[in-house]
């Protein structure tokens, strides 16, 4: 009996031990992107690590999803936030992931990377040896070195503490950088980059989203106005053009919207001339107009549009529909004239584009 | 296919042999219990959906949480971020919100949140643990859209003084300690017990999320490797103490108080795709929580009254730190929250006669909740605080009837009234039914119904930013009936299971979605059709004449559907299974004894998860199925002067890569060792 006993045992055994988990690594892809092309930087869900790439050629109108994946056998991360495109070279930046992926843009290869970062939003180049990186939850942004994959300094942001800084979105006219604050902020920073100091500030509105600079070196942000009850206070947002001309940035035009709209990413055509806005539908105005359109460039149908961008060649208008913002979402391709043009799924939370 | 046909083999084979018995007789060496008759069946367990789970099965292992327990001998779901992390549990293909928990009849979800953690629930804390599947748990409490857990302690039945200490230790430098000290009299129970668990749990795996470089001088990459890293920051201590006192005042009175104290400090570990150093972060979360009621019982022949109150307090903080380069830590988020709950009940129950059964309770939960997210400072320079600071009351009134109008038949119903803060949820009726087809083999057919509400959390409503005071109670339909039976002989074998289908619809699900403004916001979305089927076989035998065997196979099939409208025309996730709800899940124990030597194994099984609503299958967003095996071999030696038992454990047998939460690594396997003493004072008079 002890002896059927154990070979039942052991059958049981036998069963389980057939039934573990199989996972497939390590197969890379050989891509080989077209010339000219656009990139799709998809969020993901914080926390999941599913942040991913794809690349859409509107020639072909071609997409490719999970790129980074696919090209290098391990993940993006978590929370792709912005990318930028440097002499060959593509920068993604990983919120929570902390780190800033450089890629070759046509292979979507790993080159390199940059680490020790606190929580980094957007790069911008300075020169081919100084990037600079803004963070969230930090006042301070990082200056690296993009040639070593290196942070060899940083700037302090002045009236931020940590645990509310926040620096976003970079331009630069001649030798200076235009930082928008956002988070619980209210201002633009002005950097000297040869100093790599802050020189002035200006003060907007409650949370600057987004910041341009178009044809005539003005800068265009648009903030949100916060949220109600929030102490930091909640207000109309406001679209904004600065003039940075003179030696302090002054306020030059105000667009205010109604309380509790929530107008963002600022973006501008190539030519600099004219602007597009998410503000539940998406919204475009000439640099030159002196209000804002009474009707949408594209009405939102029902969904929250979360990601906007301009071909700066053809002018035509890329906008990503996040959907429940737990599934692929959708990007539609409009002409500049509004006619839609293509629509394609491609990964989870598309919120920021790159153009190659 | 093949996998499919190896579940159901698997699950057929262990169904048909494993055993299961209710009471502990490798310890006591008792015989098989005989089969119940199911004219005694309790009355106010008409037509229920209940699994029980006895003490053999809660104490089977110091470091064993109430989620490790559920994960391998029940059919819900238990979602685990990782050892020592947040655990939640779900019936039924709902979410963990959607699961009420009691613990000596207080609500315990956290207010905030509407969920529990189950890994901060020790088993060892946990004399009698019962889930209440569908509308059974309307009995216990309203909002179990999936159902309710109920977690109880009860007084010790020894008299005397009483002693249990069990150390253990395991891989990663892991430590359980286990303490109860006992004394009781004819009138007085008086129980304490600590449990004490701390470990690095630095577990070594290969991420394959990510890959390190090899850079020649030239800065270019010559190499890339998956590395072999250890779990970075996910040490934890964990502490607690359960004070209990009964006084019995041998007049049908009982008077109890159960004090039980939680002091936890975890780091949260790092996901797999995190590129940061654990030296340059500190993320990190410690929680101080006392849960006390006092109990007063009066039981006659055919009545019994009984009043509650308790006291509720949790002290959360939340800190993610950077090193600003100095190696001074800077706190980029600091998170604190306090709850205070005040909590009473009054419950009476009457046999009218042997047919009839009524029962009736009033409870109130009177939450005061501040919840500090953020220091900012404010546009005029000044520091301000992001956060909100509420009370809310719960109120909850029920009164259930059970009927048997024949031996052979059972009815009953049952209806709920709950309030949250001024608003009112309509009331919740529950009905129950039973018919015993065949005596023979206790053959009993179940079905019951609800229609249940689930008010939304603190958090939901008022958390800044984001929070929508708007929100509507989830609301759903659910309907299950079932078949169950018991047959066995006595000393010989007792064989039992349960088959029961279910069907459940949830409007108003409340999802947190990402707003415009770069924040999340709940709303009232989904419709979810929530459906299948729930098993569950139990089989003590006595196999020869020194060999005992028990076990228990669980199985489940639970698809939850998304069936509510397009968010927007490229919505795809609308007839598709919610995510992170496995279809089926199954789950099996079976535990051999021969003379004081048993051996326990552990099984379980979920099939894939997706984490995305559309259900797409994508390199990066879906969860493959997992079978996880764990092993345990025990030797009992009895002397005149103490009981010792000696454990071994090993977890992830197989040493399984495998994966509960996206990016969330899991432990290789693992070893435990366990050693336990219980003094036996009369032994060590006697050598006096």
């Amino acid at each position: 009996m002890t002896r059927r006993i154990l070979h039942t045992l052991f059958v049981a055994l036998a069963v389980a031990l057939s039934g573990c988990m199989r996972w497939d690594y390590g197969i890379r892809e050989e891509f080989n992107a077209s010339p000219s092309g656009l990139f799709i930087v998809n969020e993901g869900n914080f926390q999941y690590g599913n942040a991913t790439l794809s690349y859409y050629d509107p020639a072909t109108r071609k997409v490719e999803n999970e790129i980074f994946y696919r090209a290098n056998a391990m993940r993006l991360g978590d929370v792709a936030q912005s990318m930028v495109i440097r002499n060959g070279v593509g920068w993604v930046v990983v919120n929570n992931s902390h780190v800033v992926f450089a890629i070759d843009v046509d292979t979507f290869r790993e080159v390199g990377r940059i680490t020790s970062l606190t929580s980094p939003r957007y790069i911008h180049f300075v020169s081919d040896e100084k990037a600079y990186i803004t963070q969230i939850w930090d006042n301070r942004i990082f200056i690296v070195n993009p040639k070593r994959y290196e942070v060899v300094g940083t700037i302090e942001c002045p009236n931020m503490a940590v645990e509310s800084g926040s620096t976003e979105q970079m331009v630069q006219v001649g030798k200076y950088l235009y930082v928008n604050c956002w988070s619980y902020q209210n201002r633009i920073l002005k950097i000297d980059t040869e100093s790599d100091k802050v020189v002035e500030e200006l003060v907007v509105g409650v949370q600057p989203t987004s910041l341009v600079v178009d044809c005539n070196n003005k800068l265009w942000t648009i903030t949100d106005g916060g949220y109600t009850n929030s102490p930091y206070g909640h207000e109309p947002p406001a679209l904004y053009c600065i003039d940075i001309s003179g030696e302090k940035m002054t306020i030059e035009k105000q667009f205010r919207f109604a309380i509790g709209d929530s107008p963002s990413e600022i973006h501008i055509n190539g030519a600099g001339d004219t602007l597009y806005w998410i503000n539940d539908d998406v919204w475009s105005m000439s640099v030159t107009a002196d209000s804002t359109p009474m009707s949408p460039f594209l009405e939102s149908g029902g969904t929250i549009y979360y990601g906007l961008t301009i071909d700066p060649t053809s002018g035509d208008v890329y906008i990503a529909d996040a959907i429940d913002y737990q599934q692929a979402g959708k990007v539609y391709r409009y002409s500049a004239a509004g006619e839609k043009i293509d629509e394609f799924y491609v990964g989870v939370i598309p919120g920021s584009f790159s153009w190659k | 296919m093949a996998r499919r046909r190896y579940i159901s083999l698997l699950v057929l084979l262990l169904g048909c042999v494993s055993a299961y018995a209710e009471s502990d007789w490798i310890s006591k060496g008792l015989h098989i219990p005989s089969v119940e008759v199911v004219g005694q069946r309790p009355m106010r367990e008409v037509g229920e959906q209940r699994t029980k789970f006895d003490s053999v099965v809660l104490k089977e292992n110091v470091a064993l949480s109430m989620a490790d327990v559920l994960a391998f001998n029940s059919s819900i779901f238990v979602k685990s971020y990782g050892r020592a992390t947040l655990s939640t549990v779900s019936f039924r293909g709902t979410s963990p919100s959607h699961t009420q928990v009691t613990w000596n009849g207080m609500k315990i979800n956290n207010p905030m949140l509407g969920m529990t953690d189950f890994s901060t629930i020790p088993a060892y804390f946990i004399d009698d643990a019962t889930l209440l599947h569908g509308a059974s748990s309307v009995s216990e409490s309203g909002g179990g859209l999936g159902g309710a857990v109920r977690l109880t302690t009860k007084p010790t039945p020894k008299r005397g003084f009483g002693l249990q200490y069990v150390q253990g230790a395991g891989s990663f430098l892991t430590f359980d300690e286990f303490l109860r000290l006992t004394y009781a009299t004819d009138r007085w129970q008086l129980s304490t017990r600590a449990v004490f668990s701390s470990s690095r749990n630095d577990f070594k795996y290969r991420n394959r999320d990510k890959k390190m470089n090899i850079y020649d001088d030239e800065m270019n990459i010559v190499g890339q490797y998956y590395p072999v890293e250890r779990n970075k920051s996910g040490s934890f201590k964990d502490l607690h103490i359960l004070q209990e006192a009964y006084y019995n005042t041998g007049k049908g009175s009982r008077v109890g108080l159960s004090a039980w104290y939680m002091n936890s400090n975890r780091e949260l570990p790092m996901i797999t795709a995190d590129y940061g150093e654990d030296t340059e972060f500190d993320n990190r979360q410690r929680e101080h929580t006392f849960r006390g009621v006092v109990s007063f019982d009066h039981i006659r022949r055919n009545w019994k009254i009984g009043a509650k109150g308790g006291y509720l307090y949790t002290w959360l903080a939340y800190d993610y730190k950077r090193d600003a380069g100095n190696g001074v830590m800077m706190s980029m988020t600091r998170s604190r929250s306090r709850v205070h709950t005040a909590y009473a009940s009054v419950e009476s129950e009457y046999h009218i006669d042997k047919r009839l059964f009524v029962e009736a309770k009033v409870s109130l939960h009177q939450h005061f909740v501040r919840s500090e997210d953020k220091n900012i400072i404010l546009q005029d320079g000044d520091r301000a605080i992001v956060g909100y600071n509420t009370a809310r009351a719960e109120f909850s009134a029920m009164v259930s009837a059970r009927y048997r109008p024949h031996e052979r038949v059972g009815i009953g119903a049952t209806i709920r009234e709950e309030s949250y803060g001024r608003k009112w949820t309509l009331p919740i009726p529950a009905l129950f039914f039973d018919a015993t087809l065949s005596k023979r083999g206790n053959l009993l057919f179940k079905a019951s119904a609800t229609r249940n509400y689930r008010y939304p959390s603190l958090n939901d409503m008022y958390f800044l930013p984001g929070g929508n005071p708007n929100l509507r109670a989830e609301q759903g339909w659910s309907y299950d009936a079932g078949l169950s039976f018991s047959v066995g002989k006595s000393e010989v074998y007792k064989l039992s299971g349960s088959a029961s289908w279910f069907d459940s619809y949830i409007d108003d699900w409340i999802i947190w979605l990402p707003t415009t403004k770069g924040f999340f916001s709940p709303r009232n979305v989904k419709r979810v059709h929530a459906y299948g089927v729930e098993s569950e076989v139990l089989l003590s035998v006595r196999l020869a004449r020194d060999w005992r065997f028990e076990g228990r196979a669980t199985y489940s099939f639970t698809p939850s559907v998304n069936c509510g409208e397009k968010m927007s025309e490229a919505d795809r996730s609308v007839g598709k299974q919610l995510p992170y709800v496995p279809r089926h899940s199954a789950s099996a124990t079976a535990k051999l004894s021969f003379r004081s030597w048993s051996l326990l194994y552990k099984w379980n099984y979920y099939s894939t998860r997706y984490t995305m609503s559309s259900n797409d299958y994508t390199l990066t967003g879906t969860l493959p199925p997992y079978f996880m095996n764990n092993i345990a071999l025990e030797k009992s030696f009895s002397f005149r002067w103490a009981d010792l038992s000696l454990k071994g454990a090993i977890n992830n047998l197989f040493d399984e890569e495998y994966l509960s939460v996206l990016s969330r690594p899991m432990p290789g396997i693992n070893f435990e060792i366990f050693v336990g003493i219980t003094p036996k004072w009369e032994g060590f008079r006697r050598r006096k």
